[in-house]
């Protein structure tokens, strides 16, 4: 049964917020997240709420629930189904047929769930959302990086049978490390799952500022500014990153408050995932995006970290064929075009259907086509305008000193002068410092060096920022063999300084773990 | 009547059928390129045209090349070969060297992985560091890395010793091992008869869910409804619900239909060396422990016997 004993209670507590305790489904969060929901969705997840497994969290008002308290509701829209099969029948019936969203919506909230949704619900919706637009949100991702210990440093990066050189997530007892961080400062409502079409585990964090983990408390909404109060973790599968975001919904700000209070639980995390003698911290990454497809290419468990732009050859198997293929024909003829006729044709079909691409070759004058060569093999296989991949914002600062001499900045150029417009926007946002500002080291370096480093920066903002910059060198606007190497998204981060036409590193790193 | 149907099956067919037999001539195309006299007979023969004798010289050439790095890659399973980085501001003029490892499960190439490493010291011209790879983040290669291919700082006064052989060699051990880990893996989930879990999501497509909820603990009246399903058979043998390991296959975590769970180390060579299973009230079962441990192969059978 519902904790009704326990909505009495007023005394601060050190609990989480259960999975069953209920939002009213007039309050705001509710209100907005199942607003967002396609019908599909809201579909599956009222089938999953009623799946036995979650029945427990997610509990629907029935025909039995009703005698109790509101006989008078006689003119009510729903009436209430005697079982949750019965229940589960509807919403398969409701699958089968179309119909408008609302339909569902309003089932839900004052049908089948006029009680109230509980966080559970309201997790599993948000997260629903998620995976339904994985650009929603802006994330950034971290890297879990082991804090050097003077005593066993050598031992740390000793490679041996069963030696780890990943945070082992076990989620029970991640869980209770990081409710025992976080509770004395906040109430929070924790839910954490394992995505099963993407590899990867998603922790999301209702939070709750009040000292009472309360039903009572959750409903009164005493937050008076209209902030975000959700927080979403992700752990990519096998890999040492963690991508966070606050989940705003559409024209939310994000208030100080919630940037607060996430970072508080951003802090909380590697202590979760610290044993004794191996600590952990949140390491930057200098990557932000609102793809979780770029986040999973650039920052996640497979080939792809260390090998973007036209290093993604490598990575899929363009570059080299498997070891025991041994037709040369096909792959030959890419670098030797003008071959013999057979050869061509033997080329032309390859490409699957292959008539409209000759021709479409044909109409192409020899500097086109050379252009395109160019950023095949600049780009390789990435930065292709519809992969899904796509970054948003680059940001760079120009680290060399000022009279370039050098006629390959001519390519630059270009792009920092188209990019002049985007540096009142830069300017509007005073209020925290970039992360591009020059640490108190890096003016210290420069002001030993006898010439003068100007702050230049060039931002590039888009829908999908290399796919951009590919289709300038195809046109022509950009050289695509003058063009430096970050232009072209190799070196996998969203923010950096460029030094001698190269984005700057750490010394010593690997590039991508 | 034919119909637009027909047709589109009708030309779908004949782009298949044209395909294989595309791939057809290409193989038969690389087998005569391949022929031990092929580049003697095309010097000593009379011919037309001069230029065609030179451009199939060159395909019997390119063929040859082909097959020469086939046969090192297939046998020597790390290889090495040179690029060149198109970034014209990149370290010592572009010249990148590439190291190739080849992994080979059940007499196939399953998958390739690339390091890429330039010379970012003018002076010292052998030091080498690593550019770009396709090694995935559970393979440990910073520590590799750091252990043989050392990079000398530029205050210090020693200079390190690389050594890309020994590199390589651990690099190709800890990428094998973990393929090997994943086949083992694989094996033991269908000797559960759990079904490949790359075949997995299409069969459940009634099941909706988004993923699995790590954090909630159901209380005990009231089971999930395939242990419910479970229970019709408890008489029976108590059977394995899921064996599920994580990304780099060090950890597995086994659930049995009666809430057993248990959760095992694998160490890099396959072999279980910790195990903890638990009742469904939380008692350790040290019998199971104890069987658990051993190679990770005949797991399932060690543990049902």
């Amino acid at each position: 049964m519902a904790p009704k004993s326990n909505s009495k209670t007023t005394v601060p507590d050190y609990k989480n917020i259960p999975h069953s305790h209920r939002l009213p489904v007039t309050h705001r969060e509710v209100q907005r997240t199942f607003g967002k929901l396609s019908r599909h969705s809201l579909i599956s997840l009222a089938q999953q709420w009623l799946a036995k497994k979650n029945r427990d969290f997610c509990r629907p008002y029935l025909l039995s629930d009703r005698d109790d308290d509101d006989e008078e509701e006689e003119d009510e829209q729903y009436t209430p189904a005697q079982s949750c099969e019965e229940l589960q029948e509807i919403y398969k019936e409701l699958a089968a047929r179309k119909g408008g969203k609302r339909e569902i919506q309003d089932r839900i909230l004052e049908g089948d769930w006029r009680k109230g949704i509980s966080m559970y619900q309201l997790a599993t919706a948000e997260i629903q959302y998620l995976l339904d637009h994985p650009n929603s949100l802006r994330w950034t991702a971290k890297r879990l990086a082991r804090i050097p210990n003077a005593k066993s440093a050598v031992l740390d990066m000793e490679v041996t049978n069963d030696s780890e050189h990943l945070p082992r997530f076990q989620a029970q007892t991640f869980m209770s490390n990081l409710s025992r961080e976080l509770t004395p400062l906040m109430k929070a409502h924790y839910l954490l799952t394992k995505i099963k079409t993407l590899p990867m585990t998603i922790l999301r964090v209702y939070i709750h500022d009040s000292p009472y983990s309360t039903e009572a408390s959750l409903a009164t909404d005493n937050s008076s500014p209209d902030s975000a109060k959700s927080v979403f973790f992700i752990w990519p599968n096998g890999s040492p990153f963690v991508y966070s975001s606050i989940a705003n919904h559409l024209g939310q700000v994000i208030s100080d408050d919630g940037r607060h209070l996430r970072d508080i639980v951003q802090q909380a995390i590697p202590k979760a995932f610290s044993r004794p003698s191996a600590r952990y911290q949140l390491a930057s990454t200098n990557f932000t995006t609102k793809s979780l497809d770029a986040l999973l290419t650039y920052r996640g468990p497979g080939k792809s970290n260390a090998a973007a732009g036209g290093w993604s050859v490598f990575q899929d198997h363009s570059f080299s064929q498997n070891a025991l293929d041994f037709i040369t024909s096909q792959r030959g003829d890419a670098h030797e075009k003008k071959g013999a006729d057979q050869e061509t044709s033997a080329g032309a079909t390859k490409q699957g259907p292959g008539r409209p691409k000759r021709t479409l070759e044909d109409t192409e004058t020899s500097e086109a086509k050379r252009r395109r060569e160019v950023a095949e093999g600049r780009f390789g296989t990435s930065a292709k305008p519809n992969d899904g991949r796509g970054l948003e914002r680059f940001e760079v600062r120009i680290d060399d000193s000022f009279p370039q001499s050098r006629t390959s900045a001519d390519g630059n150029n270009d792009v920092d002068t188209s990019d002049l417009s985007a540096r009142p926007s830069n300017h509007n946002r005073r209020g925290r410092p970039s992360l591009l500002d020059r640490s108190l080291e890096e003016i210290e370096e420069l002001g030993d060096s006898e010439s003068w480093v100007p702050d230049v920066r060039a931002v590039f903002q888009g829908s999908h920022v290399f796919a951009g910059i590919r289709q300038l060198v195809e046109q022509g606007v950009v050289d695509g063999e003058k063009m430096p190497g970050w232009m072209t998204g190799e070196a996998g981060v969203t923010i950096g300084a460029v030094k001698e036409g190269r984005i700057r590193t750490k010394k010593g790193t690997v590039p991508g773990v | 009547m034919a119909t637009i149907e027909d047709f589109d099956t009708e030309i779908a067919d004949i782009h298949t059928r044209i395909a294989t037999l595309q791939a057809h001539r290409a193989n038969l195309t690389s087998i005569l390129l391949s022929q031990p006299h092929l580049p003697a007979r095309l010097q000593q023969r009379p011919v037309l045209h001069e230029r065609k004798r030179r451009s199939a010289a060159k395909f019997v050439e390119a063929q040859s090349k082909r097959n020469l790095e086939n046969v090192y890659r297939a046998c020597a399973g790390v290889t090495a070969y040179k690029v060149k980085d198109p970034d014209p501001y990149a370290v010592d003029n572009g010249n990148v060297l590439g190291v190739r490892v080849e992994v080979s499960i059940g007499g196939t190439f399953i998958e390739t992985y690339h390091v890429l490493f330039n010379r970012p010291n003018a002076k010292q011209r052998n030091i080498l560091k690593i550019h770009k790879h396709t090694i995935p983040p559970c393979i440990p290669l910073h520590p590799l890395a750091n252990k043989w291919l050392p990079i000398t700082r530029k205050d210090a006064d020693a200079t390190m010793e690389q050594s890309l052989v020994k590199f390589g060699r651990s690099l190709r051990k800890e990428l094998v091992s973990w393929h090997l880990r994943q086949e083992a893996l694989e094996k033991l989930r269908t000797e559960a008869g759990l079904g490949n879990k790359a075949t997995q999501p299409e069969e459940d497509k009634p099941d909706t869910s988004i993923g699995k909820v790590l954090n909630a603990f159901v209380s005990d009246d009231e089971e999930s409804e395939d242990e419910e399903e479970m229970r019709t058979a408890r008489d029976g043998a108590v059977k394995i619900t899921d064996i599920e390991g994580d990304m780099a296959v060090r950890e597995l975590t086994i659930t049995w239909s009666n809430g057993n769970t248990g959760a095992l180390r694998v160490t890099k060579d396959g072999e279980i060396d910790k195990a903890v299973f638990r009742s469904r009230d939380g008692l350790r079962e040290s019998a199971m422990e104890r069987k658990a441990e051993g190679r990770i192969e005949g797991l399932v059978q060690r543990l049902t016997t």
